[in-house]
């Protein structure tokens, strides 16, 4: 539908060049309504090289959504890349030189189209756990946005976001507990969240079960080999992240107190600080909640 | 499938790691201190001497009553060492004062209702009884496992070690948060 409105302003438009054998964009229209996309592209590349339409946008509209098509086209991911990096360059060109607005729907609708397909992809990546491509993809989808509209809200899309790469990370992490990059790039995700939005329950509970997981994971490292004075060195730096965990976990708890992997948590975390008498009163609180089902 | 169905899904995923750890927090994998008191029980063993000939022979046994995760840890890590040339054998042994004679004898905190008959019965044998509660020393343990600053400590008696036969290393005096001489 919208590139046949687009044609047909196009067509309107350039009607005028109609007659004028040899112009590129009257051939890359002819080309592209034709279905020969590949042919389009080598003719508004040249098109939008001369001097007649360097700085015409109708001539970029049309490169846009010739770029659209062939990156809708490609399985390729790198080409893809190139392809859709075009065609939102492209757009963006259009509306900057389209002073009084003509083509500025079109384009706009095509780049929003464009835009949300790199969020779309930066959550593929993040679900491949492929998470410098995600990086990147989110990157291009802000930088998209926030070109067309610097002042647009992507609050919400961050947030969702860096919770979901904080959990990537931690997935990474708990598959190789010598990657300590993984834990810090995690808890750097997170923590990204929280400056986003201090009351963010996920956030929040997933950074204290990161830290109390390293922790444990430290001491669950002793073995024979160990002497006392390793103990004590090993439960010193468990300690530290015990107590990084807790504060996490108490506010996860304190927006939902009826939470049970955040009363369950508590319960552990005390229990590792060797702190009985706050573990017993969480274990407490937990056995005092109704059976899952009948809540 | 939409992006944010696909994000939800991964920010579900953490929930469910994170469900192994606090859905059981007494399973012996996430138990800390049934880890560090069997850790510290293996080093306490090769740092003291039973006077008792009976006991420099035979099997090293390390009786258990109460932490069942403190019996699974110390099978798992420490069940195929020796202390000395002594094999060590564990034993979880039922909840009741009439136990048999152990190199070590653990009780946890969960029996300490035991503990008056326990002590009374081990009186002069070459037993070290190691408990976890605040006290324990003064009513007759050996060595009790202490909670200092966050952390898993242990103190000592000087005076019940020498009562059972025991002859406590320096080191082991040393690296005590209390001895009681």
């Amino acid at each position: 539908m919208v590139q046949r409105i687009l044609i047909a302003v196009l067509l309107t438009v350039v009607a005028s060049f109609a007659t004028a054998q040899g112009d590129p964009l009257v051939e890359a229209l002819r080309k592209y309504q034709a279905g020969d996309v590949a042919a389009a592209r080598t003719l508004i590349d040249e098109a939008v090289k001369t001097d007649a339409h360097r700085e015409d946008p109708e001539a970029w509209l049309l490169r846009g959504f010739v770029y659209k098509d062939l990156y809708k086209g490609t399985a390729e991911i790198g080409e893809g890349d190139v392809l859709r990096d075009e065609a939102v360059a492209s757009l963006y060109t259009c509306v900057e030189l389209d002073t009084v607005g003509t083509y500025r729907d079109n384009a706009t609708q095509a780049y929003d189209y464009l835009a949300r397909t790199y969020f779309n992809d930066a959550a593929k990546a993040l679900n491949e756990m492929e998470d410098e491509r995600a990086l990147v993809m989110f990157s291009k989808y802000k930088e998209s946005v926030y070109r067309l509209d610097p002042k647009a809200d992507l609050m919400a899309r961050e947030v969702e976001f860096h919770n979901a790469l904080g959990t990537v990370h931690t997935k990474r992490f708990n598959q190789d507990r010598t990657a300590i990059d993984r834990f810090d790039k995690a808890i750097e995700a997170y923590k990204k969240v929280l400056e986003l939005d201090p009351e963010n329950y996920g956030a929040n509970y997933n950074l204290a079960t990161l830290y109390f997981n390293r922790g444990v994971y430290q001491i669950r490292r002793i073995n024979a080999d160990d002497e006392i004075p390793s103990i004590l060195e090993i439960q010193a730096a468990s300690r530290e992240h015990f107590q990084e965990a807790l504060p996490y976990m108490l506010k996860a708890h304190d927006m939902d107190p009826a939470r049970r992997e955040t009363l369950l948590g508590l319960e552990g975390i005390y229990y590792s600080l060797q702190d009985q008498q706050n573990s017993d009163k969480f274990r407490e609180l937990f056995e005092e909640l109704p059976p899952e089902e009948d809540r | 499938m939409p992006a944010t169905r696909l994000f939800r899904i991964l920010l579900l995923t953490p929930f469910f790691l994170f469900a192994t750890v606090p859905q059981q927090p007494r399973d012996a994998e996430k138990d800390t201190t049934a880890i560090l008191q069997a850790n510290y029980l293996y080093n306490i063993a090769k740092l003291v001497e039973w006077k008792d000939t009976s006991k420099r022979s035979g099997n090293f046994v390390i009786g258990i009553i109460g932490s069942e995760n403190l019996y699974q840890e110390l099978i798992k890590q420490y069940g195929t060492r020796t202390i000395g040339k002594q094999p060590i054998e564990i034993r979880k042994l039922p909840r009741s004062a009439d136990v048999e004679s152990c190199h070590i004898l653990f009780v946890g905190r969960s029996d300490l209702a035991l503990l008056p008959d326990i002590y009374k019965r081990m009186t002069g044998k070459p037993t070290m009884v190691v408990t976890e509660y605040a006290g324990a020393l003064e009513d007759g343990a050996v060595v009790n496992f202490v909670k200092v600053d966050n952390l898993l400590k242990y103190e000592m008696s000087m005076i019940n070690a020498q009562k059972h036969g025991l002859v406590m290393g320096l080191t082991l005096k040393n690296l005590a948060h209390r001895v009681e001489e």
